[in-house]
C-alpha cells in the first residue's frame, strides 16, 4: 500500500498569496494513498526539512511530494533530505505549484484547484516510482591535455606533479604557442622565452607526462572518466628516438626561403626544420609541401647529411589509441587576418604589421635579433603609429568583443620600442584603454607618463604610402581634430579570434562553442572552467580572449578538477538512464542515428552455439544522458527511462 | 513472349540454378480479379505464377517472415517500384540483408503492366530518383483533393467519420510491409496509451500513432486500405505525411538502402536549434 507524505510549501507570499494551502493540503489529503497533507511556510529551511524527515519516519512514508517551487530550485535539497531518513532519495518527486500556478494566476480558487490537480497528479507518479540507485561508472585515472601553449603545459604539469599520468598533444613539431613568440610580458616586462621555455622543457621531461608533438585528435568516443580518443601522429620524416637535434640537416636543406610560421613570415625556415631555436622537442620535421624532393623526387640532401641516419622519406601517418578519464581543452587562439582593413594597407605595404609581427621583431631570438627594423628596408624607425582595436569592438568588419590584451600590449610595444630606439616616436590611436588587472593600469600610465607614447584618442581612417613614410590619417576626437601622421612603421593592434578550425574541432570532441568559435563553458559565472560535456575542461585563449595570468590561472582550475575527479576509483551518476526490453526490440536501430550521445549501441543475442538469433539495441548506462529521444522515437515502445518510466508518464498525465 | 512468360521462365532459371531457395510471386486469388502470395520453391511450381495488372500487392513484408532469410541463401521477388523502395528501408532499418534479394521488378499503370531491368535493388534508383523529382505538386486523387480543400474543423469531422468506424482489427498493420514490429505499441499494456476498445477516441490514437510511426516510411503501396474491412482510405494519411517530410526534410521515403530514418537523424549543424 502506497502511503505518500504531500508536504505544501507557502515560499512565503510567493505560493502562499495565490492558493490557499490549508485548502490544498485538505483537497490532496482526501486523494487515495496519501497518508500525510500538511503545508508549511518555508519547507526548504532547516525545521521544514526536519518536519519532513519526521513525518517519513512516523508514518514510514513510502513516497514523498514537496509542492512548491521548480525542481531545479530544491529537488536535490528534499531528496537528500529523504535519503537522511532512510527513503530512496528517488521516491521523493517535486510538484511545482510556484513556476507552473501561483505565479502565473491571480484567481485563488481556481490556482488552488489548479495546483491540487498538479499535485494530485505528483502523487500518482509517485506511487509508480522505482527505488534507484546511482550508477558507478569507473574512471580513468590519466588526463588528456589537447594544446601546449602555455595554458596547455600548466595544466599538465599541475595533473603530473600530483602524480597523475597526462598525456599532452600539440599539433605543431615544438611546445610553446603564442607564449613562445613574444618578447617580453606584460605587465612586468619579463622576458617570455626565459619564463616559457623551462616550462617546456619540464612538461617534455616529466616522468609523468606522455608528450606527443606533430600530432592531432581524430575522434573522441565514451564519456566522463572513459573517453577513448584517436590521435594521429603526422609523420615528421625524422626518427625522434635516434635523433640528437644536432640541425646538421637543417643547415643543408637548400630550402632556405620558406617564410616562418612562428616568426610570422618576417623570418624565413627550411624545408626541415624546428619552429625557433629552443623547440621542444628540439627534433626537426619535413614540411612535405615545401621539401624538394617531395616536389620533385630529388634530393634528400638532408638525408645524407645526418650522421646517424635519423631521416626516414618512407615515414607514414601512424594512429595511436588512447584511454583517459578527463580531457583538457587547451587549443588557444589566433591572430585575426588583418588584410580585412583594405585602408591600413595590411598586405600592401610592408612596414604595416601586426602585434605578434611586431614581437618577433623586439624579440632577442628573433629575425632582427631584437632590433626593431622595417620589413621594406631594414632601417630603423622614428616614429611609429600603434592601430589598436584593429579588429576588435567592430561589428562591421571585424569582431564585436574586446581582445582584452591589445591596450596592454600596444602599450608593451610602445614601451619596448622606447627602450630600444632611444629618439623614437610613437603615436597610440586607441578607442578607450581597457587596462583592468592587479599592475596593469599602472603599466599603462608608464608609458604614457615615463617612456611618453602619445596616446590619441580616435580611429584611423587611410594608412597611405608617401615616399618613404606611411602617412596615417586619424581623427583625434578629444581636440575633436583630424590628425596626419608621417610614420615608418605601423603596428595594428589585431583582434585575438578562434583557432580557424575551432568549430570543426569543438564537433569532435563534442563540446559547444559560440558564435566566434570559442568554447562554451558550462555556465559563465559559476562553471566557467567545465565545458557543457562532463569530463572535458576548457583552460586559456580557447574559451575566450586571454591574457597569460588568466590562462595559467584557468588551467590550473582546470587541473583540480580533473585532479578532483581522479581523487575517486569510481564516479557516480544520476540513474535517470534509458533502458531497453530485448525482447520487444526490432532492431530497427533508429534509436542508436537519435541518440544524441552516441550511448546506444548494437548487440547480439546469441544462442547457446554462438549463433546470433537477434540483434536488439542496448543502452549504455554510462553514456546516457537520460534525454529521452530514443524513448519518444522507438515505434516498439521498447525503451523507457528510469524515473520517468511511461507508466510514471501515464499515471501523472491520467491523474489531471 | 508476354511479361509473365518471361518472368515465368527467369523464375525457373533462378530456382533450378540455385542462385534462390524462393520466389515469392503472385497467383490466382480468390475471385478472378485478386491475386494471392505464391511462395514457389521448385521450377515446377513457378508454372502456376501469374503476372498481370491484377498484382498490385506489395509483397515485401514477406521477406521478414521470422527465419526466412537467416540461412543466408537469396530469395527472388517480384516488386513494383513501391516494393523497390519499402525493400530499401527494410534494409536501412536492418529488417533484412539486400544483398540476398533478387528483385523481379515490373509496374503497373492504367491496367497495362511493364517489365523493369534490374535485379538488385540499387538498380532501381534512376527509376525511383525520378519518381522523387516527378511527385505530383497536386494530389490527384479526388478524394484526397477534397479532403485538402477542407478546413481543420471540416477535416477533423471527416476523419472522425472515418475512424469511427475503424475496428480495430489491426488488418492495416499487418499487410504493411513496415509494421514489423514484434510488439506493435497497441499490443503494450502496461501502459495502455492507446485505447484497444472500438470508441473514436481510441480509434483516433491508433491511426493517428500509426500515421506518425509511418511518417518517412510509407512508399505509398496501398496493402493498408486495401486490407482495411471497413474501407477506411489510410493510405490517404500516410500520403499527407509522405508530403509534409518531403516538403520539410526533402526526404523521400526508399530511396536508398543507406537512407537514414527521418526521424531519427538529425544533423549536427543544423540551424534549427530545437533539436537538441
Ligand atoms: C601580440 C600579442 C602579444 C601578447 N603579449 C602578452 C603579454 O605581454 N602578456 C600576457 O600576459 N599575454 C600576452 N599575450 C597573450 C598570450 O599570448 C596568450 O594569453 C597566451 O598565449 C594564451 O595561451 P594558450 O595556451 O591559451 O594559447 P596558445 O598560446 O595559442 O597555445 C595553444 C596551443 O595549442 C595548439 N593547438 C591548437 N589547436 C590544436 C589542436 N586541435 N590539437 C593540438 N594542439 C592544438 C597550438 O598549436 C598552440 O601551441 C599576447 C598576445 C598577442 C597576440
Ligand atoms: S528504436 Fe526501438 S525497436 Fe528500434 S532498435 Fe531502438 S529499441 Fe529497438
Ligand atoms: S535517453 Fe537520450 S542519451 Fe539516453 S540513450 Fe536515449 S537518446 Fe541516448
Ligand atoms: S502505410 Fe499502407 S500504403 Fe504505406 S507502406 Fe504501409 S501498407 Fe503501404
Ligand atoms: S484495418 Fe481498418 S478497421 Fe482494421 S484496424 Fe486498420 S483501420 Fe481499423
Amino acid at each position: 500500500m502506497a502511503k505518500i507524505g504531500v508536504f505544501i510549501c507557502h515560499c512565503g507570499e510567493n505560493i502562499g498569496a495565490k492558493i490557499d494551502c490549508n485548502k490544498l493540503a485538505a483537497t490532496v489529503g482526501e486523494h487515495p494513498g496519501v497518508a500525510v497533507s500538511v503545508e508549511y511556510k518555508y519547507f526548504c529551511s532547516d525545521p521544514g526539512q526536519e518536519s519532513v524527515k519526521k513525518a517519513i519516519r512516523d508514518n514510514n512514508l513510502t513516497g514523498v511530494v514537496v509542492a512548491a517551487c521548480s525542481p531545479r530550485m530544491h529537488e536535490a535539497t528534499f531528496r537528500k533530505a529523504c535519503a537522511e531518513a532512510g527513503l530512496n532519495p528517488y521516491m521523493c518527486e517535486i510538484a511545482n505549484i510556484r513556476e507552473q500556478c501561483s505565479w502565473v494566476h491571480t484567481d485563488v480558487d481556481m490556482a488552488t484547484q489548479k495546483a491540487a490537480d498538479i499535485t494530485r497528479s505528483m502523487v500518482e507518479k509517485v506511487k509508480r516510482n522505482n527505488k534507484l540507485q546511482p550508477i558507478e561508472v569507473p574512471v580513468t585515472r590519466r588526463a588528456l591535455v589537447i594544446g601546449g601553449g602555455i595554458a596547455g603545459i600548466q595544466a599538465a604539469l599541475d595533473i603530473a606533479n600530483a602524480g597523475q599520468e597526462v598525456v599532452l598533444v600539440e599539433r605543431e613539431p615544438s611546445l610553446g604557442g603564442h607564449m613562445a613568440q613574444l618578447s617580453e610580458t606584460f605587465p612586468t616586462l619579463d622576458c617570455s622565452q626565459c619564463i616559457m621555455t623551462p616550462r617546456m622543457v619540464e612538461a617534455a621531461q616529466h616522468p609523468k607526462i606522455r608528450l606527443l608533438t606533430y600530432a592531432e585528435i581524430v575522434h573522441v568516443d565514451g564519456y566522463i572518466g572513459n573517453f577513448k580518443v584517436k590521435v594521429k601522429m603526422k609523420a615528421r620524416y625524422v626518427d625522434m628516438d635516434s635523433c640528437t637535434g644536432c640541425g646538421d640537416c637543417i643547415t643543408k636543406c637548400p630550402q632556405k626561403k620558406i617564410e616562418s610560421e612562428f616568426d610570422c613570415s618576417i623570418g624565413m625556415r627550411t624545408a626541415i626544420y624546428t619552429p625557433f631555436a629552443q623547440s621542444v622537442p628540439n627534433k626537426p620535421v619535413i614540411d612535405k609541401a615545401n621539401c624538394t624532393y617531395f616536389k620533385n623526387g630529388k634530393c634528400k640532401i638532408c638525408m645524407r647529411s645526418c650522421q646517424i641516419n635519423a631521416i626516414n622519406f618512407d615515414m607514414q601517418d601512424e594512429f595511436i589509441d588512447l584511454e583517459v578519464g578527463a580531457i583538457v581543452v587547451a587549443t588557444g587562439f589566433q591572430v585575426q587576418n588583418n588584410a580585412v582593413y583594405g585602408e591600413y594597407g595590411y598586405g600592401k605595404y610592408p612596414d604595416v604589421i601586426t602585434g605578434l609581427q611586431f614581437e618577433r621583431l623586439a624579440s632577442a631570438s628573433g629575425p632582427t635579433s631584437g632590433k626593431i627594423l622595417r620589413p621594406s628596408d631594414g632601417k630603423e624607425p622614428e616614429t611609429i603609429v600603434f592601430i589598436q582595436c584593429a579588429g576588435s569592438r567592430d561589428p562591421s568588419k571585424g569582431v564585436r568583443y574586446c581582445s582584452k590584451i591589445c591596450c596592454m600590449y600596444t602599450a608593451k610595444h610602445a614601451m619596448l620600442y622606447a627602450h630600444k630606439v632611444h629618439d623614437g616616436k610613437s603615436h597610440v590611436f586607441y578607442m578607450d584603454i581597457r587596462a583592468a588587472g592587479k599592475g596593469y593600469d599602472e603599466f599603462t600610465r608608464r608609458a604614457i607618463e615615463e617612456d611618453e607614447a602619445s596616446y590619441v584618442r580616435g580611429r584611423v581612417s587611410k594608412v597611405w604610402q608617401k615616399m618613404n613614410k606611411l602617412m596615417v590619417r586619424g581623427v583625434d576626437t578629444l581636440l575633436g581634430k583630424p590628425v596626419v601622421i608621417a610614420a615608418d612603421m605601423v603596428v595594428l593592434a589585431t583582434a585575438m579570434v578562434s583557432q580557424p578550425d575551432a568549430k570543426e574541432f569543438a564537433k569532435t570532441i563534442g563540446i559547444g562553442y559560440d558564435e566566434y568559435g570559442f568554447f562554451n563553458e558550462a555556465h559563465l559565472k559559476l562553471r566557467p572552467v567545465e565545458s557543457s560535456t562532463a569530463g572535458i575542461f576548457l583552460a586559456g585563449a580557447c574559451q575566450s580572449p586571454k591574457d597569460i595570468p588568466d590562462s595559467v590561472a584557468q588551467a590550473s582550475a582546470s587541473a583540480s578538477k580533473v585532479l578532483a575527479l581522479f581523487s575517486k576509483q569510481k564516479l557516480e551518476r544520476e540513474p535517470v538512464v534509458a533502458s531497453n526490453n530485448e525482447s520487444t526490440c526490432a532492431g530497427c536501430w533508429g534509436c542508436v542515428l537519435a541518440c544524441p550521445y552516441n550511448a546506444i549501441e548494437k548487440k547480439d543475442i546469441l544462442d547457446r552455439s554462438g549463433k546470433v538469433i537477434k540483434r536488439v539495441a542496448s543502452v549504455n548506462p554510462g553514456l546516457c544522458q537520460g534525454c529521452g529521444t530514443c524513448v519518444t522515437f522507438c515505434r516498439s515502445n521498447s525503451l523507457d527511462l528510469a524515473g520517468f518510466t511511461e507508466k510514471q508518464i501515464f499515471a501523472e498525465v491520467m491523474g489531471l | 513472349m508476354t511479361i509473365q512468360e518471361t518472368y515465368k521462365t527467369r523464375a525457373k532459371e533462378l530456382l533450378s540454378s540455385g542462385r534462390v531457395k524462393m520466389v515469392v510471386g503472385y497467383k490466382a486469388g480468390s475471385t478472378p480479379d485478386r491475386r494471392r502470395p505464391h511462395f514457389i520453391r521448385t521450377p515446377e511450381e513457378a508454372d502456376r505464377l501469374i503476372l498481370d495488372s491484377a498484382c498490385i500487392a506489395n509483397l515485401s513484408g514477406y521477406l521478414i517472415t521470422e527465419g526466412l532469410l537467416s540461412d543466408e541463401k537469396s530469395v527472388g521477388i517480384f516488386l513494383k517500384p513501391d516494393g523497390v523502395r519499402s525493400l530499401n528501408i527494410l534494409a536501412a532499418e536492418s529488417q533484412l540483408n539486400i544483398e540476398q534479394i533478387v528483385v523481379l521488378g515490373f509496374d503497373v499503370n492504367n491496367n497495362e503492366i511493364t517489365a523493369l531491368k534490374g535485379e538488385k535493388a540499387e538498380d532501381f534508383s534512376t527509376l525511383i530518383e525520378s519518381l522523387k523529382e516527378h511527385v505530383p505538386q497536386t494530389p490527384g486523387n479526388p478524394l484526397l483533393e477534397r479532403i485538402e480543400a477542407m478546413n481543420a474543423k471540416e477535416r477533423f469531422a471527416f476523419w472522425e467519420a472515418e475512424f469511427s468506424r475503424c475496428i480495430k482489427c489491426y488488418a492495416c498493420r499487418q499487410a504493411c510491409p513496415m509494421c514489423y514490429c514484434r510488439r506493435c505499441i497497441v499490443d503494450c499494456n502496461q501502459p495502455q496509451w492507446v485505447n484497444t476498445s472500438s470508441h473514436t477516441l481510441g480509434n483516433f490514437e491508433w491511426n493517428i500513432v500509426r500515421a506518425f510511426h509511418l511518417s518517412g516510411r510509407c512508399v505509398g503501396c496501398g496493402n493498408c486500405d486495401r486490407a482495411c474491412p471497413v474501407n477506411i482510405p489510410l493510405r490517404l494519411i500516410n500520403a499527407k505525411m509522405a508530403h509534409e517530410v518531403l516538403g520539410a526534410f526533402d526526404h523521400f521515403a526508399g530511396m536508398s538502402q543507406t537512407q537514414e530514418p527521418v526521424l531519427a537523424s538529425f544533423k549536427k549543424d543544423d540551424s534549427e536549434t530545437f533539436i537538441l
